[in-house]
């Protein structure tokens, strides 16, 4: 009887062990950031965008809606619909730390929540891609898109790692 | 989830510290576990499966090691298995992105590589979960049978994120025993508050002007703002890791377990030795308990003593980050202590109490330079800005900062040694009768409460700086 929990015990450590490993790899596929620079990164998000309705921001424009420090992160790519009545917008960060994927994901947040009040009971559209907003966290790398496109964006960004 | 956020103040933790203390003792461990999973979960939703897979294979190596008592060889290939296992995973994490960079910089290649970020906290569970194998292995605590026991080891909320890390043999009698009682809850109440003050009150704003001061190009720095610096970044490193500490070991308490100290007034100490015997106590202990004394401690000739030293401070560096910086202050500490230990502690030992604090004083600080720097060379033009090779002595900025920030200072120099405490105390001893002085207490603890609490929701998102090791 013993003899027999002893050998569970040692084969369910390897098949752990195993698992662990297939995790590992699962993650480096779909969670992984990417080694290549940001101009690279945000060269082929920005190449994928819709550049009738979307237009590069500003340091300015980053703080002022997200509240976030341009000069704080390795590398910030925000792009936004210059129209009032337009929620549309891309935001690309490179992270310099760790700690830093945090705080933008809780400005994403803000950002969303202040969003959906904004345009909540009069704009459904908006309200829909607001609802329909995407965010990826890959390595370092923090994506953002509120846009009609936001999956194909996403796709882009995935594909540009 | 952070100690020191909203949702963990006013949501999470009554919630969780009023089920605790309703359900039946059995339940208890099951409680702290779920909620420890789900603490873990708010921040680290992907890694959660990762400390899940960790805290299954290291159970099932602690049965395995356990059934080869009688078989010392099979018992030691197990136990190898267990402790390379754990390493392995941290190494991945941690390393592989610093190995390719590296080699990348070194040869001339150029090898692609997919990032991942570090999960929260998995330097410190990989060391409590080689703790487990190895205590078992020695005998120094039996395999734990329960499950749920073992997973609350690992995973416990308040130890989870960064420590301390509690050696298994420690913590194995009261997983299974261990009494709640009002005493004790209090008096994690009131540790809890002290370091929830010492990170939003003291360390926090001792970060911003680290912030401010490292922002500047080390070359152009006076003098007096080099030092400005690495004082500002050693306040803010002690009171942010010792807050964090002391609210670890306090919500330990409130849930009845008693866990050691983990910072003794470090920078009260008269020599480096000293010095690391009172800062991070419980990775010390560790790397004495797990690396150093299994080398052969100091039993031996003095060159391998000194090798052995030299190992564990090389470890203690690279433990703290994959990057160079971190390797040149574990071998600068090494270095330090070897010197102290074989060359010049007797002198030290003999000299003025005071020259003994300055000598410690801008030992620690010099390491603090690499251990802060982003590379070597920086590390290297901010020591030459602290001995004059910046802009000159003194300059407008520094003068500006001091300026404005001589009662953060005051404050952290007086919470830096026992005075703050002893100030409380003297507060709470004005009252004779026990009453009194229980309102005393409970006043004082609660105003330093809210104002952690005005501090933590005026101030920007700040985590805690040893969630990155």
């Amino acid at each position: 009887m013993r003899r027999e929990r002893v050998s569970a015990a040692r084969i369910m450590k390897y098949v752990v062990l195993l698992l662990t490993v297939v995790y590992i790899v699962l993650l480096m596929l779909y969670a992984s950031g990417s080694s290549r620079s940001f101009e690279e990164v945000g060269a082929e998000v920005a190449a994928a965008l819709d550049a009738e309705v979307l237009s590069e921001q500003d340091a300015a424009r980053l703080k002022r809606n997200f509240g976030l420090n341009a000069a704080d992160f390795d590398g910030v790519m925000y792009y936004a619909s210059e129209s009032n009545v337009s929620a549309e917008e891309v935001l690309l960060i490179k992270v310099s730390r760790d700690s830093q994927v945090r705080q933008v994901t809780s400005a994403l947040e803000r950002r969303l929540a202040s969003r959906e009040n904004d345009f909540e009971g009069y704009a459904p559209e908006q309200e829909r891609i607001l609802k329909d907003a995407v965010q990826s966290v890959r390595g370092s790398y923090v994506f953002f898109a509120v846009s009609p496109d936001a999956g194909e964006y996403l796709s882009a960004f995935n594909r540009s790692l | 989830m952070l100690f020191c956020s909203i949702t963990f103040l006013f949501l999470f933790l009554p919630v969780v510290l009023a089920v605790y203390y309703l359900v039946p003792d059995k339940a208890k461990n099951m409680v702290l576990l779920i909620s420890s999973l789900l603490f873990y979960a708010w921040g680290e939703p992907v890694y959660v499966v990762l400390l899940v897979f960790s805290v299954l294979f290291n159970y099932f190596c602690g049965q395995d090691i356990r059934s080869h008592r009688d078989d010392a060889h099979r018992a030691k290939l197990s136990v190898i298995f267990a402790v390379a296992g754990n390493i392995a995973v941290l190494g991945f994490f941690k390393y592989y992105g610093f190995l390719l960079e590296t080699v990348n910089a070194v040869l001339p290649v150029h090898i692609p590589y997919r990032e991942l970020a570090l999960p929260v906290g998995l330097s410190f569970f990989t060391f409590r979960a080689v703790s487990y194998v190895l205590d078992v292995y020695w005998g120094k605590a039996p395999a734990q049978k329960s499950l749920t026991c073992f997973a609350l080891y690992l995973c416990m909320f308040p130890q989870i994120t960064a420590g301390p890390i509690v050696p298994y043999a420690e913590m194995a009698g009261q997983l299974k025993n261990r009494q709640v009682t009002v005493g004790k809850t209090g008096s994690g109440a009131v540790l809890f508050i002290t370091g929830l003050a010492k990170k939003t009150v003291i360390a926090n704003a001792a970060g911003a002007v680290f912030g401010e001061i490292s922002a500047m190009p080390a070359g152009n720095m006076s003098v007096l703002t080099a030092w400005l610096g690495v004082f500002s970044y050693a306040f803010q490193i002690y009171f942010d890791f010792s807050g964090y500490s002391d609210m670890a070991i306090g919500l330990s308490r409130m849930f009845g377990f008693d866990v050691r100290r983990n910072f003794d007034y470090p920078y009260l100490a008269k020599s480096m030795t000293e010095f690391w015997r009172r800062w991070h106590i419980s990775l010390g202990l560790w790397f004495r308990e797990y690396v150093y004394i299994p080398l052969g401690g100091n039993r031996c000739t003095v060159s391998r003593n000194i090798f052995n030293l030299m190992a564990v401070w090389l470890l203690t560096g690279m433990w703290h980050g994959a990057a160079w910086n971190f390797i040149a202050w574990g071998v600068y500490c090494g270095v330090i202590l070897v010197m102290e230990k074989y060359i010049w502690g007797a002198f030290v030992d003999e000299l003025p109490k005071v020259v003994r604090h300055i000598y410690t004083g801008v030992i620690v600080l010099v390491g603090w330079v690499f251990f802060f720097s982003p590379s070597l060379g920086y590390a290297f033009r901010y020591l030459l800005a602290m001995i004059g090779a910046g802009a000159g002595i003194a300059d407008a900025d520094g003068a500006f900062l001091l300026y404005t920030h001589w009662l953060l200072y005051l404050l952290a120099v007086l919470g830096s040694s026992s005075a703050g405490i002893r100030a409380i105390r003297w507060c709470i001893g004005v009252f004779r009768s026990k009453g009194g002085k229980a309102a005393a207490g409970a006043v004082i603890y609660t105003v330093m409460f809210l104002i952690s609490v005005a501090f933590l929701v005026t101030d920007s998102f700040q985590p805690f700086l040893y969630f990155r090791f």
